[in-house]
């Protein structure tokens, strides 16, 4: 097989419809969700909207997941908290912070940036990857994970780890040649960017949305936690 | 047969035996790879060197019992650097004596003669020697429009190629162009460039892609040719196994400082003065098979790598069309224009609304139903 044709297709046409679907379905998904409006809300404040929604970004995106005893992820389900959490980190200083991708950046947004030594990165995805299978166990085994588990979740975990896998493996030139493992990496990749948007990956996105909702709705209650 | 072997055609040419003797170390070496005179040169660790000894006997042996090899080395859309290379290689003892004293009989760039006289020539050459000659293809071959392209003495290159092709006992296509299409391959192609392998599909064709080829791995292949009378062990691209079987990536000097993510960021900077890795000016090693990183250029001097230039891919397919030069190997093949992404984002706010104002017609009474209401109250307990 001519691994190099199909690394010219992963890399070149198919990753241009990834990306174009991409940001074609997460803009759709932003529209419909920015379009089912307020509803109006005729109860007068009891306090303000817009601390609600500073204590909640704290809360759930800056400070506190950090501080263990504050999240009820942590000690309800610590592994969720601790793998969650490391599997994150690991992602993105991978994905920001390794120097092949931080070449993809620099070709689609015109600047580059300083990037980590191999042998850290490798390592941060070496614990991310250990982190997704503790993930997964995880949801494997715990009852209320289990029921609420259905193919798109499992698949979710899937199609996050391939690029993960693959790209692991080809830093290390194991068991392929390198332009195998470099087009399975990058056709994982395509398929993750399509599937982004179809599946709830693109929390990434919405997270803050929800966030910035729930805060507006705590602090208009007065009930900032 | 009352043809003259190899050894009596060399004699004639004023060859000694000792220099015949030697003569046949160096195309063991050419053909082993290890052991040739410029790699020696270059000083190749000792560990490296095998004893080519019983090779260059069995070299000697063919060459005392073989007719010379005639080949016939034919140019299309080209531009003469796989000869060029060739005759400016640094090891003149082994393609000179491979080209000029054993074998070829026609060439168009460096043939004496010229015009209808040498096309003459060549039409007695193959017939002469009718499923014996070596065919060797320099440049790639167009095929829009009947091959118009193209034309040698009123003929396109695609009808000579098929008529030479099928009295060669072996097809040798050197170059990128004639193995892949080359430059001439490169989007959008309007010249409909093919590969040597692409149309002469009944015959094996030997591929020594590369731009140029290293004239060493040529003289090698055909030495194998010449000394065995078969083709050496090719792979899925017909690439003789011996020079291909490796990436430039996996027998780089820089490598270690790749390892160790000591990447030079532009030409002149500290990291490329420190010899650290280019793969952020765009090398292209970790998918480029060829013997660059070991038998080099220029008598075994240094290779684009070494000397500070990150690979381009050369002697892989389409590599014209594989990405900037200077783009690291990661970045997309295709740079996302900014108009392709607005019109994405465009239609996934039309898509978006559309679906929206849909449902919204569709469930009137939803709307109207006290769901605010239901909220409201649900809120104040
Ligand atoms: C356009 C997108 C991407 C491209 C072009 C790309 C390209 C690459 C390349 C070339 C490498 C190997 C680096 C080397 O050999 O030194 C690599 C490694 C890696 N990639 Fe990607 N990648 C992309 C997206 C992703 C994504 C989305 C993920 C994660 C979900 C990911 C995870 C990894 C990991 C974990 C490694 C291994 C890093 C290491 O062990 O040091 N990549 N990637
Ligand atoms: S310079 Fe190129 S071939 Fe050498 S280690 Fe770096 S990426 Fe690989
Ligand atoms: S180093 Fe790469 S680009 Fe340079 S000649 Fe060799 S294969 Fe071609």
């Amino acid at each position: 097989m001519d691994w190099n044709a199909i690394l010219e297709f992963a890399r070149g046409t198919f990753f241009q419809v990834a990306l174009l679907v991409f940001v074609a379905g997460m803009v759709y998904r932003l529209a419909r969700i920015l379009l089912l409006g307020w509803k109006p809300n005729r109860v007068t404040a009891k306090g303000s909207r817009l601390g609600g929604v500073g204590m909640s970004f704290l809360k759930g995106a800056i400070i506190w997941p950090f501080i263990p005893w504050v999240k009820n992820t942590a000690s309800r389900n610590p592994v969720i908290y601790i793998a969650g959490g490391i599997f994150h980190f690991g992602l993105f200083t991978v994905i920001l912070l390794g120097t092949a991708h931080m070449l993809v950046w620099k070709s689609l947004l015109g600047f580059g940036w300083p990037t980590l030594p191999l042998p850290i990165v490798d390592w941060l995805s070496a614990i991310a990857i250990a982190a997704m299978i503790g993930l997964f166990i995880n949801r494997l085994i715990n009852p209320v994970l289990k029921l609420i588990s259905g193919p798109a979740e499992w698949l979710n975990l899937l199609i996050v780890f391939l690029p993960m896998v693959t790209g692991y493996i080809m830093t290390h030139h194991l068991f392929f040649r390198y332009e195998v493992l470099f087009s399975l990496h990058m056709l994982a990749v395509d398929v993750l960017l399509i599937w982004i948007p179809l599946s709830r990956i693109s929390h990434f996105m919405f997270y803050f949305f929800s966030k910035a909702i729930h805060g507006a709705e705590f602090g208009k209650r007065a009930v900032t936690p | 047969m009352t043809e003259p072997t190899i050894y009596q055609h060399l004699l004639d040419q004023g060859l000694s035996r000792r220099e015949f003797l030697k003569l046949c170390g160096v195309l063991a070496g050419a053909m082993g790879l290890r052991c040739a005179a410029p790699v020696l040169a270059s000083g190749l660790p000792a560990h490296l060197v095998n004893d080519n000894a019983s090779a260059a006997e069995a070299v000697a042996q063919a060459l005392e019992s073989k007719p010379r090899l005639p080949v016939i080395w034919l140019e299309f859309q080209d531009c003469a650097g796989c000869s060029e290379a060739l005759t400016r290689s640094q090891s003149p003892t082994l393609v000179d004596l491979v080209l000029n004293k054993i074998s070829i009989e026609y060439h168009e760039t460096l043939s004496a003669a010229a015009g209808f006289q040498i096309e003459e020539n060549k039409q007695a050459i193959m017939k002469k020697y009718a499923g014996k000659y070596a065919l060797v293809i320099e440049g790639a071959i167009p095929v829009a429009d009947d091959g118009i392209y193209c034309t040698i003495g009123g003929r396109s290159s695609l009808d000579l190629l098929k008529e030479a092709a099928a009295g060669a006992a072996a097809i040798i296509a050197t170059g990128n162009c004639a193995t892949f299409g080359g430059l001439p391959k490169a989007n959008p192609n309007p010249t409909g460039a093919k590969g040597v392998w692409e149309i002469i599909t009944d015959k094996p064709v030997v591929n020594i892609p590369g731009c140029p080829a290293i004239p060493e791995v040529f003289t090698g292949v055909l030495a194998h040719f010449l000394v065995f009378g078969a083709l050496p062990e090719l792979d899925h691209l017909n690439r003789p196994k011996t020079f291909y079987a490796e990436t430039i990536h996996d027998r780089c000097l820089r490598r270690p400082f790749y390892e160790a993510g000591k990447f030079a960021n532009t030409f002149d900077d500290e990291g490329a003065r420190q010899g650290w890795c280019l793969y952020k000016l765009g090398c292209k090693g970790p998918t480029t098979y060829n013997s660059c990183a070991t038998i080099k250029w220029q008598a075994g001097l240094s290779f684009p790598v070494q000397s500070g230039h990150p690979c381009l891919g050369c002697s892989e397919p389409n590599f014209w069309d594989g990405g900037g030069f200077y783009q690291g190997q990661s970045a997309p093949v295709i740079r996302p224009a900014l108009a392709g992404v607005g019109v994405a984002a465009i239609a996934g706010v039309v898509l978006g609304a559309g679906v929206a104002a849909a449902n919204r017609a569709q469930k009137p009474r939803d709307a109207e139903k006290p769901v605010a209401a239901q909220q409201n109250s649900a809120a104040k307990e």
